[in-house]
Formats: C-alpha cells, structure tokens, sequence
C-alpha cells in the first residue's frame, strides 16, 4: 500500500531508539548489580591476589554488557512502536490505527485515507531522539558500589581469620584439669565420683513412679510433677544453663503462690457429685415423671452441705416446702438456684482471694435492691450470654416469672464504658433479679444492616434516605 | 463521491447544524455536541437539568435545523401508552362496511421530544423501549416500523421528585447519552437576555435531511479504531464494576452495578463520530474520555452508601478513566516489560 514505506521506515527509527534506550537502562541496572558482585574479590583481596580490582571491574563491566545485550534483545512489537511513535508526535493514535488496519482484509476506505493521513503527517519527521531516556532507580545507588570498590582497592587486604576454631563441648577437651589449674590445686579439691550416665525420660519417669509410693516420697509441693506434662521433661538437664542464664524453671519456682494445690481433687467437688446427682436424678425424664421421693433425698443431703457453712439452705428449705405442698416445678426451680449457689461458692473458693471484678462491685453499688446478691454470681461477661453462663442450663437460667404486681416491671438503660463499650437494658422491679443485656453495638450494626438492605430494595424517595441515614448517625455517634 | 469528499461533506454538516443551533441557543457549546454525536451514531439522548435551562428549546431548534419531522409529548401521569403509540379505530367505508384502522400516535415522527419523561407511569414509559431498541412498536399483535432516522430525545427534572416515577434502569440503558444541562456562566446569560427579548428571532435554517443523516451514519460506523483504544473502552467499562480487580476504591465502596456492554458501544460509537466531526480518520484515546461521562453516567447505579453520601458519578467516572488508563500505561510503558 502507498504509504507503508513511510510508515514502516518511521517505525523502524522508533523501534531503532526503544531498543536504545533499553539497552541503557538495562546496562545502567547490570552495572549496578556487576559493581555489587565486584565487592567480593576485593574483600578477599589477600586471597585472590593483585588482580582483584582487574577481576573487580571486569564484573562490572560484564554486568553492564549483560543488561545492555537484555535490554537490547527483549521483544517489541510494532504495536508497542507505533503507540511510541503517537505519544511523541502527537499523532492521536493514527500510527497505531494504521498500522493494525493497513494489513486486515476487512479495512474501509477511511483506512485508506487514514493511512494517507499518517504518511502526509510523518513525513519529514525524524524518528531519532523521540524516545526519551529512563534513568533507572539504581542508578541512584550505583555510586555506594563504586566508592566501596575504591576504598576496597586502596585499603590493606583484611585478614582472614585462620587456624581451628575454639572447641566448645566440654567433652571435646582434651585438656586435662591438672594442665588448667596444676597438680597441686587439684590434689587438694576432694574427689568426686563419675558421673552418671544420663537417663532417657522414660527412664525417669518410672524412677518418680516408684518414688511416689515410698515414705516421704510425694509431699505437698513435689515440684517434679509440675514438669512431667511440659515440654521442659524431655529436655535434658544442663545445671550450667540453669546458673548462666536462668532458666524457665527457675522463675516458675519463684512464683509460688501460682502454683496449684495438686492434692486437692476438683474431680470430685461437693457441686460435681451433686449435679451428677440431679442429672442421674432426671435420667431423660420430664419434671412431671420424677420421683418426690428421690428428690427429697437430693434436698435434704443438700441441705445437709448447706448447713457446714453453704449459704443455700432457704433455697432448699423453700424447695422441700414447695414438695411438701406437691408442687414440684417450684422445688426443681429452688434445686437449681441452690446449685448455681454452690457452683458460684466453689469458684470463689478455688481462686482463693475472693476477688471481685471492678464491674461487680460497681453493680453493688448502684443500688438495684436484690439484684445484687444474684450477680455476685457471675463475673465480667459471663452468664449473660448463651453458653457463657455457670448454669448448667446452657441457655442460662429461666427469667422467673413476676408472681407480684404485673405493672411492677420496667427497662432502664445506662451507657457502660470500658474495654468494650457498650449500652445496658435493665429490667426494673421483680425482673431486676434476672438482668436483661444486649450488646448495644451488635444490635446498632444489625439495625443498621437491615436498614441499608431496606434502602436498597425499596424505593425510598432520597430526602427521606438522608434523614434516615442522619438518624442511624447520631445513633453510631453515642458509641 | 469519495470516501474523502463524504468525511469532509459530514465534517460541514456536523458543523453547520450546530451553528444553526447555537444561533438560537447560547453557549451549552459540549451539551449540543453530544447531542449531535447522538444523533450521528444512532442512540438516543436523555437531557437531565432544573426548569428553565432551555432543554426543550435546544431540542425544538435542532429539529427545525433537520428537515424531518418532529413531535412532541409531554409527559403527565395520566399519559397512556396508547397516547404515545397510537390506537385502532373503527372506520367505515363508502359501502358501510366497517374495519379497524391504526391510527399512528406522536412516536410515528424522525425526532421525538419526551419532555419529562420521568412524569409519566412506568407503563407509559416502557412504551418507549420497544420503539426506542427496536425501531418498531406493536399494536394488537401488528408491528409498525417507526420512520427512520428514529431519534428520541428526552428530558427529566431531577427536582421535584414527588410525584414522579424514575426511569428503570432498563429503560436509561437504552439512552446513549445522558447530558446534564447547567446553569449558563453570566456572559451567557447576558446574551440570552439579549436574544430573547428582542422583536426579532433568530432564523433557524434547515442544512440536513433524514438520508443524509443515514448515510452519515453509516459512514461513522466506518471509523477504525486501534486495539489499544478498543481495549481502552473495554477496561474502562469493566473498571466501573465493583467487582472488577481494575476498579478503583471509590467504585468498590459506592458502585452497585456498573456500566452493561452498552457503555462500551456508547463509548466508541461516540467517539468515533467525534473524530470524524474533528475531520480525524480514527479513534483515539481523547475520544473516549470525551464521550466518557456522558455515555456512562446514567449506567452506574449507586448503592445506598453511594446515595446516602451524595457521591457524584462523574467524578466516579473520573476516578475510573484514572484507574483504566493507568493500567492501559502500565501495559504500554515498553522499557519495563
């Protein structure tokens, strides 16, 4: 086609400076990293010898030779060149127009036109020096190399380090104690005897077995047992570590009062044996289907516990009177409250300091009437959501139905602030014993989650959809 | 004729016609430039701005420029389909016999002015759709061809929107263009004031009629277009997709859906009826970004925190031009590959 020699000549002097320019920058790169590979003869410059800085700038220049054959070598298509070609004359992408469609067999007569175009246009344009040049970045850096092979090559060699190196087991020594410290010194320390051959675990391990049924053998506080389950018992004892820098052991041992009362047994807690109890008691049985008897039983042997210091025996007097009067729902319900009592006593009494969370005593503290003795019951968080209780309900323990006044109950709702903020519900009145809790932020992001969805599906005029997004706003902004 | 004599012949008329308008019409220089780009490539256009910016005005000249004719509807809630594609009537004829005659409604015209479309029922609006994509409306099962060059131009009120229905996002699909008409800079005020308040109008003189502009239309179509460019469209259509790896942030936050296959016909269609006005044999890169806000923005649908935040879909469409052509460079840049 007329034209095509134009178009291709151009092209050519484009392509002529990409290739070029590329192979700079991609010499100035291999430069870089020669200069970088060109340190190492020049740090063993006492090994290789007075041809380090030759060897040192031959690297150089072979790194810069590689890049620049890279550079020049890499693919480019006559696309790339064209767009080359239009960006540096401001040619609105003609070139590359005519140079796709010049060669299709479905080309309009436009194209024709076009290529004519272009060729009016590129004639007596000169296609050297459009291509502009790109530094690379490190070239930037290329000078640290350098300076470092300068210095490198005017600096004494730096010695190598020769010789064995220091043997450090102590089995591998082979100097005896009498070369260290002379015969005299140790003739006077009194011999010891050999050492004994170091035992596998396992070895171990059955020695403390047999151990333990001996006289005197297990005591309170045998802080063998305390390794036996770690990793640190597979270990091997190394008493030189231990004085050198201390080890884990060691600052366990120092906090005592960390340490569990391995004698006591939690297995077999009065609460455990108890609800097993109850639960051999129900054995799938609807409240309906149990035996007053065999409940009596359990209420009187709690109240028996009750009595050495328990401070749950109204619940059970409550319950045996309810049983009295045949209505076993009421003595099942004071049967639980009594447990939850003995569990809560329990768990204090294994922490062994009766601490209160901050928030407890804060609850205690604003007043609420009776609500404070139930949630002395539980701790930060607990209780007051499904499966986070101490019930051994999971769902938690029933709301107790309002028997007074059905007026006197009411919400109060106060902001909690802490670690996790958040809003609480409050029933007021008989409900006051069961606290009602919502995480304000888990219902403020379902609300507002429904709220977007509804915007989105229905057809909200838009002012209302602002005023309702100013809404939620001024919700999320009491967080 | 040549090809070459043809590209010079539209580059005129393109030019003369909108001389014509803009005899009447003050400044709005792109707003008229769209529409013609519409009309040249074969889409519709939706004119979207307050009361009393010359919307109906500007399409009322163009039409007086073309000699075709022209109808025009405003749009009312109680407006029927059948007011827009007109109805059977019974006839009689001279031996008392009598038949049923298709009476043609105002769609049956080469420019058709919705004024307010948005005002009218949905029902009455997708009476639009069929005339409008397909070229031809059905009544009672027959089907009648519109008259061709078909072209509707359509405008809507964004305030006042009680009382209102707005247009599916099917039926906006359907519109190439979507302009926005502005309030006019003061020197253009000062001369409106002073075209309009004079004795004498302006005379608007007829350059083009309907084969002229079918030919011009399919000579448009001729238009090359690189790869890179058609790559271009194509990207920039998928970066308004959240979806999309290329989408900038702005869409993945606000975008619900972005532009359908459309927008990239809208987007080279336009594009190269602007470089054959330009007397240009190809489409550029330019091209596209003019007709980019235009041919996209009635094809973004916002999600409720785009709504609720007042994002503005050109600047979206900024961001996305941004995001494409950043991508389009990153494959162009020849010394880093």
């Amino acid at each position: 086609m007329a034209g095509s020699d134009v178009l291709e000549r151009l092209i050519g002097q484009v392509r002529w400076q990409i290739k070029k320019r590329r192979a700079e920058f991609y010499g100035l790169r291999g430069a870089f990293y020669g200069a970088i590979v060109g340190l190492v003869p020049l740090l063993f410059k006492g090994a290789v010898g007075h041809i380090a800085p030759i060897v040192s700038l031959g690297l150089v220049g072979l790194g810069a030779a590689a890049g620049a054959l890279h550079g020049f070598a890499l693919r480019l298509s006559a696309e790339d060149v064209a767009r080359v070609a239009d960006r540096a004359f401001a040619l609105r992408d003609r070139v590359a127009t005519a140079l796709e469609w010049a060669s299709r067999p479905d080309r309009t007569p436009l194209v024709d036109l076009l290529v004519a175009d272009v060729t009016a246009r590129i004639t007596g344009l000169d296609g050297r020096g459009v291509v502009s040049r790109i530094w690379p970045r490190e070239l930037k850096l290329l000078p640290v190399p350098v300076f470092l092979m300068v210095v490198l090559a005017l600096a004494p060699s730096i010695p190598l380090p020769t010789g064995r190196l220091p043997a450090l087991s102590p089995l591998q020594d082979s100097e005896s104690p009498e070369e260290r410290a002379g015969k005299v010194l140790t003739d006077e320390r009194p011999k010891t005897d050999k050492r004994q051959p170091l035992q596998h675990v396992e070895t171990l391990e059955r020695t403390l077995a047999v151990r333990q049924g001996s006289p005197g053998g297990s005591h309170p506080g045998d802080l063998s047992a305390l390794f036996r389950d770690t990793a640190l018992a597979a270990q091997r004892p190394d008493f030189n570590s231990f004085l050198k820098k201390g080890d884990e052991r060691l600052r366990m041992l120092e906090q005592v009062d960390r340490l569990p009362d391995l004698k006591r047994d939690f297995t077999q807690s009065q609460y455990k044996l108890l609800f097993q109890k109850r639960k051999a008691l129900f054995g799938g049985l609807r409240p309906d289907q149990l035996s007053p008897q065999k409940l009596r039983d359990l209420l009187e042997e709690m109240e028996r516990m009750g009595r050495k210091g328990g401070n749950w025996g109204g619940d059970i007097g409550e319950g045996l009177e309810a049983l009295d009067a045949g209505q076993t729902d009421r003595a099942l319900e004071a049967m639980e409250k009594a447990l939850s009592r003995m569990r809560a006593m329990e768990e204090r009494g294994r922490d062994g300091r009766g601490l209160r969370g901050g928030r407890e005593e804060d609850r205690g503290g604003r007043g609420r009437g009776g609500g404070g003795e139930m949630e002395a019951d539980f701790s930060e968080g607990e209780g007051l959501l499904p499966g986070k209780g101490r019930s051994p309900n999971p769902k938690g323990d029933a709301t107790e139905r309002l028997r007074a006044i059905p007026y006197d109950a009411g919400v109060e709702g106060e902001s909690r602030s802490g670690r996790k903020e958040g809003y609480d519900t409050n029933l007021l009145g008989k409900g006051a014993s069961v606290p009602s809790r919502l995480q304000y932020l888990g219902v403020f992001g379902q609300y507002r989650k429904m709220m977007e969805e509804a915007m989105a599906r229905e057809q909200v005029p838009r002012d209302y959809q602002a005023q309702v997004k100013e809404y939620f706003d001024s919700l999320e902004e009491r967080k | 004729m040549g090809h070459g004599d043809r590209v010079q012949e539209f580059v005129g008329a393109f030019g003369g016609l909108k001389a014509e308008v803009q005899k009447v019409i003050v400044g709005y220089d792109e707003v008229i430039t769209h529409v013609l780009v519409g009309l040249f490539a074969g889409g519709h256009v939706l004119l979207e701005g307050v009361p009393g910016l010359g919307k109906t005005l500007l399409i009322k000249t163009l039409a007086a420029g073309l000699d075709f004719s022209f109808s025009r509807i405003q749009f009312t809630p109680d407006l029927m389909p059948a007011d827009i594609i007109g109805t059977n009537i019974i006839l009689e004829d001279a031996e008392g016999r009598k038949h049923f005659q298709f009476q043609k409604g105002p769609i049956f015209a080469h420019i058709r002015l919705a004024d307010e479309v948005n005002r009218a029922t949905p029902k009455t609006q997708s009476a639009l759709l069929e005339g409008m994509q397909e070229g031809n409306v059905t009544v009672s099962g027959a089907s009648h061809p519109l008259p061709s060059p078909f072209f509707v131009l359509a405008t809507q009120n964004p305030i006042e929107m009680e009382g209102t229905y707005p247009l599916p996002e099917a039926q906006l699909d359907r519109f190439l263009f979507k302009l926005r008409v502005t309030y006019p800079a003061l020197e253009e005020l000062n001369e409106i004031i002073d075209r309009t308040t004079r004795t004498r109008e302006a005379e608007v003189w007829r350059v083009m009629t309907g084969p002229e502009v079918l030919r011009f239309r399919e000579l448009v179509r001729e238009v090359p277009i690189a790869a890179h460019v058609r790559e271009l469209a194509s990207l920039i259509v998928m970066a308004t997709q959240a979806q999309c790896e290329h989408a900038p942030e702005v869409v993945r936050r606000f975008v619900r859906y972005g532009s359908s296959p459309r927008g990239a016909q809208a987007l080279v269609l336009g594009g190269k009826v602007r470089a054959l006005a330009e007397g240009r044999y190809n489409v550029s890169v330019e091209d596209l970004h003019a007709v980019a806000r235009p041919a996209l923005r009635h094809r973004i649908i916002l999600n409720f925190d785009g709504e609720a935040e007042g994002v503005d879909v050109d600047h979206l469409i900024g961001q996305v031009l941004e995001q494409a052509e950043g991508v389009s460079r990153r494959g162009k840049e020849v010394f880093l590959r």
